[in-house]
């Protein structure tokens, strides 16, 4: 620490500019902001309290809250809910663990581990769709390997996709499949911050390699896992190819998520208006997850502080 | 509480031997000072002390006991980093009693949230406590107990991995390199620090370091590393006195020892073109050895400079190249080349160049000629091809 501070370049003169400059900078940025990603919102918002069709975009009437107030008694609305953050529970937690761990893995010197690593990120780099394709084919009833697999082995066949209990299940193998390498690049990158003494000092003081890894490495790690848990989250509320795909919101529903829920509202039952009612509430969803992680971000910031 | 043995250790990598043969053996509770230039393999000799590099060939031992195979706690040892190496996440508390903590360790510690908390509990028991509460009053880091170490200074975090170290009461300290990083006021402050610790728990300490200063103020023993080979094992006061080559010669004392060229001829010694003046019956003693040119060192405060007409026993002609004035002593550099005129820097300027240390203020001036003696009973002579020393 104090040998990077020693070795800083001496800082240029600053030029003097125009005391605009900086908000030119940032606005420029606001301005994609509020474009790309204000204005729709708000457009949203506007659709959600009006009875827009999908066959007349732009002739909807103001219905006030009354959207809302259907989507609140909706039994189907509210198990959408459920599914939702049932699916991104397990996805966030099933990709961190088996990211972190694969990660821990490849971040140890053995022969092969750049080819191992190369290998490990590619369900990452294969577009969604073409993963779908194989998970498909892996789940079908019929040729698929999954059951020929467990036949073999005198387990029995499975609808995988077809039986209501398995629905959810294989679709959080094919997202957790797809998403883990994310996790594990992230974590690999933490993981080379740690400084090599540290494991060393840990050695001398006694500490088995377990023992490192929970009292020393994962602390490293955890500020990591925290951002990345909270990407993890919100991209599971709005993911949307694999499960569409995959199950189309099926089996009997047991798949359909929020947005599989705004798509069929938008575009099987052409309530647009209904559909962007049910999008704000998603949206809420997320920036819920968020205050939570940064209320949790300030109370570790400020234990750090106190103890500084 | 061992004596450390080192049977023909050394230290491959690859085809890249970087440890050549070491044997040697430490008296219990000695200070032993490792000590060379960077890249001269004397951290990585610690780190095979330490078991954290494997050792390639021969054997170590502490007392009876072969540890080549040990692990690191197993040896009994603790070890002070370069960078501390103090986990960033604890605070100042659970890094010094993190040894104890380990030495506490359950299999069932390893389950989550379970753990943490026996951890915890651990660092709570009042036997820990008082522990972790006299080492730190020791080192004077009552204060800084719940702060974690981004929150001190470089001095306080050195003091926070000594703390960490002493907690186990281990029976041999390794250090390496612990007071680089600090300011040069500080590292006199620990330098006197660590001695008195030394003095204090009477353990085995193994210290790595570059800097001589600390090798000889600390070191009941030095080892001196040049290029993975030993170049001498001794006192702080034999190194000093008697360096076993040109290497040691030079690489210690402050400035380095002068070694002069001599040649014997039928007039005396030659140093150059000059003739040292009575030197004929050392002279003779050069040639009965067979070979008429020898390198002769003399240390700096063994020099003395005086006027250029002066008449004086020994003494030859020499230029005054720079003088430093350091307030109770001068150090004043000279050289014997004639053509020596101003301008010349670079490396140009430091070859050939010699050094006297004189008490007090001396009345001299650069680029003036003056006069150079010594008393040729306090050289000491090495061998011109080999460059060990030689008794003559």
């Amino acid at each position: 620490m104090a040998v990077s501070q020693a070795t800083r370049a001496p800082r240029r003169p600053r030029r003097p500019r125009g005391p605009l400059a900086p908000y030119a900078f940032a606005g420029a940025a606001a301005l994609y902001l509020v474009l790309f990603a204000g204005v729709p919102i708000l457009k949203g918002v506007q659709l959600s309290v009006t009875d827009t069709q999908l066959i007349n975009p732009n002739g909807g009437s103001s219905v006030g809250l009354d959207n809302y107030a259907a989507l609140v008694g909706d039994e189907v609305f509210l198990r959408s809910v459920v599914t939702t953050i049932v699916y991104a529970f397990c996805t966030v937690a099933g990709s961190l663990l088996l990211g972190t761990v694969s990660a821990v893995v490849l971040n140890r010197a053995f022969p092969g581990r750049f080819l191992a690593r190369a290998v490990a990120v590619m369900p990452w780099a294969v577009p969604t769709v073409a993963v779908v394709m194989v998970f498909r084919w892996i789940f079908n009833n019929d040729n698929g390997v999954a059951n020929a697999g467990l036949s073999a082995l005198g387990i029995g066949a499975r609808g995988w996709l077809t039986d209501p209990s398995y629905g959810m299940p294989s679709v959080l193998v094919a997202t957790v499949w797809k998403v883990t390498p994310f996790v594990m690049l992230v974590v690999l990158a933490a993981l080379q911050a740690v400084p090599e003494e540290l494991y060393e000092a840990a050695r001398v003081d006694g500490a088995g390699m377990y023992s490192t890894f929970t009292t020393i490495v994962l602390p490293h790690l955890m500020p990591t896992l925290r951002i990345v848990g909270l990407l993890m989250t919100i991209w599971s509320f709005r993911r949307f190819e694999i499960i569409w795909l995959l199950t189309g919101g099926g089996p009997a529903g047991v798949t359909s998520t929020i947005v599989i829920s705004v798509y069929e509202q938008a575009f099987g039952n052409s309530r647009l208006g209904f559909a962007a009612a049910i999008g704000v509430l998603g949206l809420l969803l997320s920036l819920a997850v968020t205050l939570v992680y940064f209320v949790i971000e300030t109370r570790t910031e400020r234990k750090n502080r106190v103890a500084a | 509480m061992p004596t450390i043995t080192f049977n023909g250790i050394s230290k491959s990598f690859g085809a890249n031997t970087v440890i050549k043969e070491f044997t040697a053996q430490v008296p219990d509770k000695d200070f032993l000072v490792l000590l060379g230039p960077s890249g001269c393999g004397k951290s990585t000799m610690l780190r095979m002390i330490a078991g954290l590099t494997e050792i390639t060939a021969g054997e170590l031992r502490f007392d009876d006991r072969v540890v080549n195979d040990l692990s690191p706690k197993k040896r009994d040892i603790a070890f002070v980093f370069q960078s501390y190496a103090l986990y960033p996440h604890m605070k100042v508390r659970a890094n010094i009693a993190f040894p104890l903590v380990m030495d506490n360790h359950r299999w069932w510690h390893h389950l989550p949230v379970v753990g943490a908390l026996a951890r915890r509990a651990v660092l709570k028991r009042p036997d820990v406590a008082e522990k972790v509460d006299a080492v730190a009053a020791m080192l004077e880091l009552t204060d800084y107990l719940d702060r974690r170490p981004r929150a001190l200074s470089g001095g306080q975090r050195q003091r926070v991995a000594l703390a960490r170290s002493l907690i186990r009461d281990p029976a041999v300290y390794l250090l390496d390199e612990p007071l680089s990083n600090l300011d040069a006021k500080l590292r006199a402050q620990m330098r006197a620090a660590i001695s008195a610790l030394h003095a204090r728990v009477r353990k085995t300490f193994v210290y790595v370091t570059h800097d001589q200063v600390e090798a000889m103020t600390m070191g009941t023993r030095i080892i001196v590393l040049n290029d993975g080979v030993v170049q001498q094992y001794g006192t702080p006061k034999e190194i000093y006195d008697r360096p076993a080559n040109v290497f040691v010669a030079t690489f210690i004392g402050s400035p380095p020892m002068n070694v002069f060229v001599a040649e014997a001829t039928g007039d005396g010694l030659r140093v150059g073109d000059r003739l040292i003046p009575a030197s004929r019956e050392v002279a003779g003693r050069v040639a009965a050895r067979g070979e008429a040119v020898i390198r002769m060192g003399v240390r700096a405060e063994k020099v003395t400079i005086h006027p250029a007409d002066a008449d004086v026993e020994n003494a030859i002609e020499a230029r005054v190249v720079n003088v430093e004035h350091l307030g109770a002593e001068t150090v004043v550099g000279f050289t014997l080349r004639r053509d020596e005129g101003a301008g010349v820097v670079g490396a140009a300027a430091t070859s050939g160049l010699f050094s006297a240390r004189l008490a007090g203020e001396v009345p001299l001036s650069a680029d003036t000629p003056c006069r150079v003696g010594f008393d040729l009973d306090t050289v000491t002579w090495f061998d011109h091809a080999s460059g060990r020393r030689v008794e003559l």
